[in-house]
């Protein structure tokens, strides 16, 4: 057991709803906002990206619900052959042609783009750790700022291969 | 204060349950027919009075019009959601009903919750007749993939019923804590509760700590209307076939004998779980008789297409889990349903271990609820339940997509926060719309509440005011807002989307108590009399039946005997020993009843009793 959970786990011993029943209504509240706040916190914690999109956020390099969007510059060119190949998949059901070759083609696609992002998962976990050696090392303002611009690239670069991968999913599954 | 007990509220029985002081372990407790099944099921009677349980369940033959069955699937729904549902179930809906269901027993109407609680206050009654002690708070189960309105609803029918709803807890959960206590388990759990309504999994983490044990649910998934229901129907769409083949008889305007039928068929599907064939036979108007012979094969081939829906919601919640099959150390089944022999062999094929069913599949559910009312009862415990919501929380943003901002499978207690603004100069009031479910169109998702937030018309982006979003430990749904700039709490009314409010709570509390008026004894003697005029009046006619000549003048005295012991109990105001002599009765006249009968129909009836010929 780690010790994230481990933590989590005894401080639910003491604010669960369950251990308030029979007390006052004020004290009920009180353990359901806390503990709801607790459970908040470990949903967030305990994985890894929205651990990063938590910190950006209070660090104000990233705004809730604001995405970038724009390709990668080095992942433009198999992104648009990608984005092609989808279309192409698209015409062939709606003529009703046969799939295979298209369907094998993004199957490679979305392996290869999976690939990717582990590799951005693995870079970003340690560029997490970076941050955390930065605030032990008591690292320059600008040092810091440089590790959170790293991690704010990371983001995006996997929300976009991500997205990719997904469309794929989801045609491929129709 | 009164007792805690723990209820399981379920589609086809329901059972009350209460954790022994002495012995620390939970029972459940027996109604007046001696078993602890109470079968969801409750009848008006045309004096007014409300009837539940088994002698509900007999009425469903005899007075199908004034009698509903499987009523929690009409829980937390809006009369578009059950239009599926009336094509297979003989629900009479009101057809005026707008968001809430109104369902007609005779001419009266009432609401899923208000007949839910007809059914929890009869639980009620046979606790605090079987503990000697007033009991006014209960610990209710729901199937863990009960959205809120379906969550809100159970809660709203314990209200109606006059019980304090300490805590919903979701079935599954519930099993798992029984069985937790029953016998040490350890790692990771998978419980597969097919019920007669609703289908659940849940995966579990058992986790021993210094403080005691914790019930961590990872992940749930199910279909609330997945169940022995449906195998039944399915079972009862092919009869009907073959019956219109071979007889040219179609069913579907004889609602008595369609009941019948129904119950013939769950009888000959219990049968089944047993054996390997059983012979069907059923007797139609006109001395003819249907029979079928019907194989477990054939049983199986039927029923193949509910057992595999179950399955990937089985692989959701374990891909949830971030586990494998493999990686489940215990499976347990749960729901009288996991009897059939085809859903214990396919769910030990897919964990490839021997699933638990130690404990009564249909208890199971009921014990865990009790032990969940005795830590609440007792505010400090060394187990704790964590569980999660099954459906994420979402609102709806522009162009009607919906963006999530609880998601499914969140440890509950949750909380979300969004802060809003406004668009335009002097916009008074911004509308929000929350849902749940998966899709990304609201459309596609449950409608939860609608409601708006005012502001003062002031420029645009001025107001800014936080909304947070609160899914308490029953899984219900909470809303409070609060102005940014001067921190006032705002108040906001939230008008369920399907849901009572409190207003109309009350009204139906008030009167709920006049129809349970009748003291709960009370009523039993009149049920128990009511049946004893029908046996000793069909005697009566049986014996006036020339053919009654043809009995021994022995067997003759000896029913007389029985007749006059339930005169003389009758007349009495122990409705125990009025059922008792019944039941004798019942039995001495076995004979005469199969003497009585066309020697053809006799095979088909055998085993009934002589009021029901």
């Amino acid at each position: 057991m780690d010790g994230l959970e481990q933590k989590f786990l005894q401080l639910s011993w003491k604010l669960h709803p369950d251990n308030f029943v029979n007390m006052t209504e004020r004290e009920k509240e009180m353990s359901l906002q806390r503990s709801s706040r607790l459970n908040d916190a470990y949903r967030i914690l305990r994985d890894p990206v929205a651990r990063v999109e938590y910190l950006l956020e209070l660090e104000g390099m990233r705004k809730e619900g604001e995405h970038k969007q724009q390709a990668p510059p080095e992942l433009l060119e198999e992104a648009f052959e990608l984005n092609e190949s989808l279309d192409e998949l698209r015409e062939a059901k709606s003529a009703g042609a046969n799939l295979d070759v298209l369907a094998g083609r993004l199957r490679a696609a979305e392996k290869n783009f999976g690939e990717k992002l582990h590799e951005v998962d693995d870079e970003l976990k340690m560029a997490a750790q970076q941050w955390d050696a930065a605030l032990d090392a008591d690292a320059s303002e600008a040092d810091r700022e440089a590790v959170l611009q790293r991690l704010n690239e990371l983001l995006n670069r996997r929300s976009y291969i991500r997205n990719l991968v997904a469309g794929v999913e989801k045609e491929l599954a129709e | 204060m009164g007792r805690v007990v723990g209820i399981d509220l379920g589609t086809t029985n329901s059972l009350v349950a209460y954790v022994d002081a002495k012995t620390g372990q939970p029972k459940c407790i027996p109604g007046p027919y001696g078993s602890t099944l109470c079968p969801s099921v409750v009848s008006l009677d045309q004096d007014g009075s409300v009837i539940v349980g088994e002698a509900a369940r007999r009425r469903l033959l005899t007075q199908p019009e004034r009698s509903i069955y499987s009523v929690k699937r009409l829980m937390g729904r809006g009369p578009a959601d059950v239009q599926d549902e009336l094509k297979l179930f003989p629900f009479r809906i009101d057809p005026k009903s707008k968001n809430v269901i109104r369902v007609m027993l005779g001419d009266k109407m009432f609401t899923p919750p208000e007949i839910s609680a007809f059914i929890l206050r009869e639980l009620r009654n046979w606790a605090e007749l079987y503990l000697g002690e007033t009991v006014d708070r209960a610990v209710i189960t729901v199937p863990a993939y009960f959205n809120d309105a379906q969550r809100q609803a159970t809660k709203d029918a314990g209200r109606i019923a006059g019980l304090e709803v300490l805590r919903l807890v979701n079935e599954p959960t519930a099993a798992t804590l029984a069985y937790g206590l029953h016998e040490k388990q350890r790692g990771h759990v998978a419980v597969y509760d097919l019920g007669g309504g609703t289908f659940d999994i849940s995966i579990l983490k058992l986790i021993s700590t210094s403080e005691g044990d914790i019930y961590q649910v990872l992940s749930t998934n199910g279909d609330t209307h997945l169940g022995g229901d449906d195998i039944d129907n399915l079972l009862q769409a092919f009869v009907r076939e073959r019956i219109l083949e071979s007889e040219q008889l179609d069913l579907s305007p004889h609602a008595e004998l369609a009941q019948d039928l129904r119950k013939s068929l769950i009888a000959a599907k219990h049968e089944l779980s047993e054996k390997d064939s059983v012979t069907l036979r059923f007797p139609l108007p006109g001395r003819r008789i249907f029979t079928h012979e019907f194989s477990r094969t054939e049983l199986e081939s039927l029923i193949g297409p509910v057992v595999s829906r179950t399955m990937a919601p089985v692989k959701q919640a374990l891909a949830d889990a971030r586990l494998a099959p493999s990686q489940i150390e215990e499976v347990v089944l749960v729901g009288g349903t996991t009897r059939t022999p085809l859903i214990c062999r396919t769910v030990q094929g897919y964990f490839g271990r021997k699933p638990h069913t130690e404990l009564n599949p249909d208890e199971v559910v009921a014990l865990g609820a009790a032990v969940q009312a005795n830590i609440l009862e007792r505010g400090v415990s060394n187990m704790l339940l964590l569980d999660v919501t099954p459906l994420s929380l979402g609102i709806e943003t522009y162009g009607g997509a919906v963006s999530k901002i609880i998601p499914r499978n969140s440890t509950i207690p949750a909380s979300a926060q969004e802060q809003y603004t406004t668009g335009v100069d002097n916009q008074t009031g911004i509308d929000i719309h929350v849902l749940q479910g998966e899709r990304e169109l609201a459309k596609d998702c449950r409608s939860l509440a609608r409601f708006t937030l005012k502001v003062p018309p002031v420029p645009a982006g001025l107001p800014r005011i936080e909304v947070a979003f609160l899914i308490d430990a029953n899984g219900i749904l909470q809303v409070a807002a609060r102005d940014m700039r001067t921190g006032e709490q705002h108040s906001i009314e939230v008008q369920p989307s399907y849901g009572i409010n409190d207003t109309e709570i009350e009204r139906m509390l008030e009167e709920s108590i006049e129809y349970a008026e009748q003291d709960f004894a009370e009523r039993q003697l009149i049920e128990a009399r009511t049946e004893s005029g029908a046996i000793l009046a069909a005697t009566a006619k049986a014996f006036a039946n020339p053919q009654s000549a043809e009995i021994p003048r022995e067997e003759r005295s000896n029913i007389e005997a029985f007749v006059a012991a339930l005169k003389e109990a009758s007349a009495g105001s122990d409705y125990k020993l009025i059922r008792k002599r019944i039941d004798e009765l019942n039995r001495a006249t076995e004979h005469l009843a199969e003497l009585l009968m066309n020697s053809a129909v006799s095979t088909a009836l055998e085993g009934r009793k002589l009021a029901e010929v």
